[in-house]
């Protein structure tokens, strides 16, 4: 009894630690994102001071913070999942196909949405867990089977023209007090997309998963050390497949947000996606050894990545080759600092 | 410990003034000189330009026709955003010009559905949109104060008039003619269009056979691959009707790699859209047979539309942008002379 | 019979049998589908040379490119234990270097600015730069391989087309295409002499270089290795400069295909089917002991699965489906836990064959 208690206190020392890295990390991207907005609004001015500028970006990328939301998850286990993208690509193709071609109704789709995305979650998750295969490969099958079966369902992208679907999609949420002047003088109310609310819900859903229930900090036992873990009594295996199951789900709820954002099914769409998802929870202090993560950070990793663009399109600058050249320096950077913060700790 | 967040400190410093000094070093590198905050110069008339991407040399001719007429020697100031071939992209960018307050803005919409409610906010911001090059379909016209382009169907009708007439000086307009298609991005208005306009002469005659139509992308890597799979999976081929020169391009590439000829003379007719210079040269070596003109350059037209609603003039809707075709019966080197792209 | 079981083991048992088995279902399936698959013509081109064509034509065209790219990215995935997933990105990169020194800064030259083996070796070394830029994130950084590849994979296409400020370069010199295509004169299409040529530097350094002790050492164990005296971030980082090296002679294939380059297309996805050839080649994802030749065979059997589908019209967007399908299947089949259970279950079959 004794011994187990000793064993937690030094674990628990041990998740100090962690978490006290996690904090800094977290920091970090706090503060590197506000210092990039302010020198956005300071260069540009003009649009970027306007509160909907912030907003816009959050309604361009609600749906990449729930993708990054479910990576993160996996990822503090020890896991990956590239298989992201290609389920939101499936998945607006297969709501599109229903909700036109079948005369669907928009609950049903959603329904649809979920399932795709827990039907890979399931798959890939025990693939992973009970059967000790690789998740990269794994989840690099699972992008390749998502890519080409969405081809395979319809051939030509399209715009969906059902019009409950359009009317849920142009759907605004107004933010109170938010709004600005426009162009002509009228007051315009500053507003967010609905996928935004969705992706607020997830995010704080997961963070109070993560840190306030068994299950969510058995996430961080895992992927720090899975032998102390087993030690611990927590079961490795069930943890990692739960860890694959709701990253599948999330890319489900995130795929429909996805939908609901462009509206209309093609092969390319959400292409990258996993990649974005990767670079948003590493900027955010997320660490792909396992083990430490944070879903604030992660929040932030995205609304970063989605600054960058933003500026490098207002700057003028070709924002085709630019805007992956500065996303590519940000991801280094912070890869540097990880190690830098890794190998300190190690010293110590 | 302290050493620790130290050091972070200074790279976070690094960081922003590394990249605060790509920022300011390359914005001033910049061929259109950029001033921070634009709106604050009343002089200048500010543009919002949403273009499709850079997938083929007509698009580039297109981009560089605006650019070189909306400068800031003209008193224009030209916010371009290339969208990478995504739709999302550039509704975000409309989005960013509205929020930006710019005068006017010129979208080259990528399909032709989806745009209501960003033009319903542009029209709530006062701001007049022009459309250009490629069509949308809206319940509500109100929504773009106009549209310059060309008339994609015609240009199909052309090529398959053309068709009809070669076939006649050859003495083959009775015989069985196989025909492949290679598409432009779907849903477009130009593969819309050149398709449908090409289908109207398709449809007088009997005798000439549709055998496929793929989907080339308006690329020539693309144009290649599904030229390649044509050769293999179809005997016989009399004529190859490419939306694009670029896909042109790719396609005889696979032509000759298989070992067979095209052209004036060749194994197979080549019809072409788009007329850039480089076509115009492979029909002097003999490879295409005709390319039917889609003019790039609407850049001065709507500069000349811009003046005139500045001067609080209506325009037309729909103007069209004038066109023709070249082939092999033609002085080309005279007309290489002439062309601008 | 305990020799036939022997022998027969032995051959199930050789890392070259999972590659060569799939080979040869695929060759039975189209056997059985359609022989015609199998035609070899011998045909003259446009320009009067005689070249072969057909599907197995195709087959060794094509999967050259990924031959080639899979001996690298071995390397790689044995010594560092993880993949590299920016090679399509360096393709274009190496590809519009190419394109950059031949044209200068006119997009449409008439003659080359510099001679072509120049050209290549400019295109080498940036490739080598690049890869010497993962291998030190991998080997000083302490970096998981996909992450710190995932940073080219991000920019690396940006960076090619601003090499050539954004433009596509054609190149109209036909002896260009020489490398992508046909020698005049030789029927079999120049990649496959150029995989071949890569496989016997290959074969010649494994055998007579300490490449492959010092790879799989550090692959095996980077401490122990340590230890013994090498030096695990110089050979991580070789192998990252040794997969430049594939990188840039397929870049030269590639370009000189088209005689032009397509930034966002050229060498999509070809990440995926290298690293594909490499675990189908049985060898090990998380790095250490590797059979050069199974990958290589692995990459000729991917192409072969590709061309196959290619013939049944499937579009060439529904083919990652296909190929998942196959991945999984394998390496399901080959999972230890599963391999464990048909052992267990082979063994309860025995015992009641014996009773």
């Amino acid at each position: 009894m004794s011994k187990n208690q000793a064993s937690a206190a030094g674990s628990f020392r041990d998740k100090l630690k962690n978490l006290t890295d996690t904090n800094l990390l977290l920091a970090i991207t706090i503060i590197v994102f506000f210092l990039m907005y302010l020198g956005a609004v300071i260069f540009q001015g003009g649009g970027f001071l306007k509160p909907q500028a912030f907003f816009n970006i959050l309604s361009a990328n609600a749906a990449l913070v729930i993708l990054s939301c479910g990576l993160s998850l996996v990822m503090i286990t020890g896991g990956i999942d590239i298989s992201v993208g290609g389920v939101t690509a499936l998945i607006s193709m297969c709501c599109a196909v229903y909700l036109d071609f079948h005369g669907g109704n928009v609950m049903t789709s959603a329904v649809i949405a979920l399932a795709i995305g827990l039907g890979f979650g399931l798959f890939q998750g025990f693939l992973v867990a009970y059967l000790d295969i690789q998740p990269f490969i794994v989840t690099l099958a699972g992008m390749f089977f998502a890519r080409g079966l969405t081809t395979i369902v319809n051939t030509k992208p399209f715009n969906v023209a059902n019009e409950a679907f359009t009317k849920l999609k142009m759907t605004r949420v107004t933010v109170p007090f938010m709004g600005s002047v426009n162009k002509r003088g009228i007051y315009v109310d500053a507003y967010v997309e609905i996928g935004v609310a969705v992706a607020v819900l997830v995010v704080i859903l997961m963070f109070c998963f993560l840190r306030w229930t068994k299950l969510g900090r058995s996430f961080y036992a895992v992927g720090g050390n899975a032998q102390s873990a087993l030690m611990l009594g927590i079961n490795v295996k069930r943890t990692r497949f739960i860890s694959h199951v709701l990253c599948g789900l999330l890319a489900g709820i995130g795929g429909f947000v996805y939908f609901l954002h462009v509206g209309s099914g093609s092969a390319s769409h959400a292409a990258g996606a996993e990649m974005d998802a990767i670079a948003s929870s590493i900027i955010g202090g997320t660490m792909l050894t396992g083990g430490v993560g944070n879903i604030a950070g992660t929040f932030f990793g995205v609304l970063s990545l989605g600054t960058i663009q933003n500026i490098v399109s207002s700057a003028g600058l070709d924002q085709a080759w630019w805007s992956g050249i500065t996303r590519a320096v940000m991801l280094c950077l912070f890869l540097v600092i990880q190690s830098v913060v890794m190998a300190r700790k190690k010293k110590a | 410990m302290i050493k620790k967040y130290v050091m972070i400190f200074i790279v976070v410093l690094a960081v922003s003034a590394g990249a605060g000094w790509v920022f300011f070093g390359c914005a001033f590198e910049e061929e259109i000189s950029h001033d921070p905050a634009p709106c604050e110069e009343e002089d200048y008339i500010v543009i919002g330009l949403s273009q499709i991407g850079s997938e083929s040399d007509w698009r580039n001719a297109n981009t560089e026709s605006f650019k070189s007429v909306f400068t800031a020697g003209n008193g224009y100031y030209l916010l371009y955003e290339d969208a990478q071939q995504k739709q999302e992209n550039q509704l975000k960018a409309v989005r960013d010009f509205i929020l930006q307050e710019v005068d006017y803005i010129i979208l080259d919409p990528i399909v032709e559905t989806g745009w209501d409610t960003v033009l319903m906010e542009a029209a709530d911001a006062g701001i007049p949109v022009i459309l250009v090059d490629r069509q949308i379909l809206l319940e509500n016209d109100e929504l773009y104060t106009c549209w310059v382009g060309s008339n994609f169907r015609e240009e199909g009708r052309a090529a398959g008039r053309w068709l009809e007439d070669y076939l006649k000086l050859q003495s083959r307009e009775n015989k069985e003619i196989r025909i492949v298609t290679l598409q432009g991005t779907p849903e477009s208005s130009a593969q819309i269009g050149r398709t449908s306009g090409f289908a109207d002469v398709l449809s007088e005659h009997d005798n000439w056979n549709m055998l496929d139509k793929r989907n080339g992308e308006f690329t020539q890597a693309k144009g290649q691959e599904v030229m390649r799979d044509f050769l293999k999976l179809y005997e016989d081929i009399d004529v190859v009707v490419s939306e694009n020169d670029n896909m042109t391009f790719g396609a005889i590439e696979a032509i000759e790699a298989a070992g067979k000829t095209c052209g004036p003379g060749g194994d197979m007719i080549i019809l072409s859209f788009d007329a850039v210079r480089a076509a115009i040269q492979f029909m002097q070596a003999g490879k295409i047979n005709a390319v039917f003109e889609c003019n790039p350059l609407l850049g001065p037209k709507v500069a000349e539309i811009i003046e005139r609603l500045e001067a609080g003039e209506q325009v037309e809707k729909i103007q069209y942008i004038e066109e023709t075709y070249f082939d092999t019966s033609m002085d080309l080197e005279k007309i290489l002379k002439e062309r601008v792209y | 019979m305990k020799k036939e079981n022997s022998i027969f083991m032995k051959i199930v048992r050789n890392q070259c049998f999972i590659p060569l088995m799939a080979l040869l279902l695929l060759v039975v399936f189209n056997l059985i589908a359609d022989p015609g698959f199998f035609k070899i013509t011998l045909a003259d081109n446009s320009a009067g040379n005689p070249i072969l064509s057909g599907f197995l034509i195709t087959i060794l065209d094509s999967g050259s490119e990924l031959a080639i790219l899979a001996i690298g990215m071995t390397l790689v995935t044995a010594a560092s234990g993880g993949q590299d997933i920016s090679v399509g990105a360096a393709v274009a990169i190496a590809g519009s270097v190419l394109l950059r020194v031949l044209c200068g800064t006119n997009s449409r030259p008439e003659t080359l600015q510099a001679p072509i083996i120049a050209a290549f070796l400019v295109s080498c070394v940036a490739a080598m730069l690049f890869g010497a830029f993962n291998g030190v994130l991998v080997a000083y950084f302490k970096i998981q391989p996909m992450i710190a590849t995932l940073i080219l994979y991000t920019a690396g296409r940006s960076i090619a087309a601003w090499i050539n400020n954004n433009e596509l370069p054609v190149i109209s010199e036909p002896s260009f295409k020489y490398f992508g295509e046909f020698i005049p004169g030789i029927p079999i299409p120049t990649p496959f002499f150029i995989a071949v040529a890569c496989m016997i530097v290959t074969a010649l350094a494994l055998k007579f270089t300490n490449l492959r002790l010092y790879t799989q050492a550090v692959g095996i164990n980077q401490s122990s290795s340590r230890l013994n005296g090498l030096n695990p971030a110089v050979i991580k980082v070789m192998s990252f400069v040794i997969l430049g090296v594939c990188v840039a002679v397929v870049a030269l294939i590639k370009v000189s295909r088209i005689a032009t380059i397509n930034y966002s297309v050229i060498a999509k996805d070809i990440e995926m089917d290298a690293i594909l050839a490499v675990a189908l080649g049985g060898n090990a994802l998380s790095g250490g002991r590797f059979n050069m030749a199974a990958s290589i065979i692995g990459a000729y059997v991917i192409q072969f699965l590709t061309t196959t589908l290619y013939k049944f019209k499937v579009q060439s967007d529904a083919l990652p489906a296909y190929k998942a399908v196959v991945v999984i299947v394998l390496v399901v089949v080959s999972a230890p836990v599963v391999r464990e259970w048909f052992a267990g279950f082979s063994k309860k079959f025995m015992k009641r064959e014996a009773a």
